[in-house]
């Protein structure tokens, strides 16, 4: 990684989070039906990245080990479990069927 | 975990997903012969796991500098969105909003924007921030000087920490019902186009959830009565 391909990173990835804070938010913010749509993207986006993590390897769908982890998680999450036993239970599933299979 | 309210041991863990995050990154730079400083420099400076993976991921693939670069751009684009919720609802000085928005992350912007006032919403994200960054750090120069010791953490389900995280956080946003809608869609967006299009795309447009959970429940109220904290607290 080329110390020009970092600066270049850096630049594109803060300028996009300086757009969002102060330009796309506010505007947002500033009309009623739209800001709630400022409340509801962490909830569409953080989704999206969770189905990322989870069902994709080398670009195509998968199902695997982790996808048991997160429906682990997703009960510990349903039954209100402190963070932490939903990190060490999702975590600990995913190690097992991976152990089995 | 209470997303209202995070205690010690919630902050413990989100440090510990970032650890994760963090050796994760550190090992995939190290591992493809990248010196050591140039990996903690990308750490600093880039400030995002995704953007360093996508690039490497291209540069495996063979393609140029210039492509991995803007495939660092694209799947950064998830923080331009949350930078946009959090600037929705940020009241500070200048500075600080700038500093808060290079710092939006999915855990602390995810946590921020569900608390109810805006000096709560100012005091979870500082102290997720702080959390993350303490794990992250130490992350990533364990990663760096420790990699090889390390061994494979998928023997050890580590990478079902982050994903399990990120569902603790959107927990109470998906007890309401539009919340709920906006978590489906958007996930179900995402794993659409994952066959079709280019890494980071997908993840720009699970931010449709958003939009058909706000068009879906434009004229009815939220029932939000099974917990979660209510955001209709805007002047």
């Amino acid at each position: 990684m080329s110390w020009w391909a970092i600066i270049a990173m850096a630049v594109g990835v803060s300028g996009q989070r300086l757009l969002g804070m102060f330009w796309a938010g506010p505007f947002l913010a500033r009309r009623p039906t739209l800001s709630r749509l400022g409340d509801l993207l962490p909830a569409a986006v953080i989704a999206g990245v969770i189905a990322q993590l989870t069902f994709v390897s080398d670009a195509r769908l998968t199902l695997d080990a982790r996808a048991v982890g997160l429906l682990v998680a997703a009960v510990m999450v349903w039954r209100r479990a402190p963070l932490t036993v939903v990190v060490i239970t999702a975590a600990a599933a995913t190690a097992l069927v991976r152990l089995v299979a | 975990m209470s997303a209202a309210r995070p205690g010690p041991a919630d902050y413990l863990a989100l440090a510990f997903t970032y650890f994760v995050v963090g050796v994760t990154v550190s090992v995939a730079m190290i591992e493809r012969g990248i010196s050591i400083p140039t990996t903690l420099a990308a750490a600093l400076l880039v400030y995002s796991a995704t953007s360093e993976l996508a690039f490497l991921a291209v540069r495996d693939a063979g393609g140029s500098t210039a492509i991995g670069v803007a495939s660092g751009w694209l799947v950064a684009s998830r923080f331009g969105l949350l930078a946009v919720s959090l600037g929705a609802r940020y009241r500070a000085s200048v500075w600080e909003r700038a500093a808060a928005s290079i710092n939006s992350f999915d855990p602390n912007v995810g946590l921020a924007v569900q608390q109810e006032d805006r000096s709560g919403l100012r005091r979870v994200f500082w102290q997720v921030t702080a959390a993350l960054m303490i794990g992250w750090w130490i992350g990533s120069l364990v990663g760096v000087f420790l990699g090889d010791v390390i061994g494979d953490g998928r023997a050890w389900g580590l990478d079902a920490v982050f994903p399990a995280t990120l569902m603790a956080i959107i927990g109470a946003l998906v007890r309401r019902r539009d919340g709920l809608t906006a978590a489906v869609v958007g996930a179900a967006v995402c794993c659409l186009l994952i066959p079709i299009a280019p890494g980071g795309l997908p993840i720009l447009a699970s931010a449709l959830g958003a939009v058909v959970a706000v068009l879906a429940f434009a004229r009815r109220p939220v029932d939000s009565s099974r917990g979660g904290p209510a955001t209709e607290d805007r002047p």
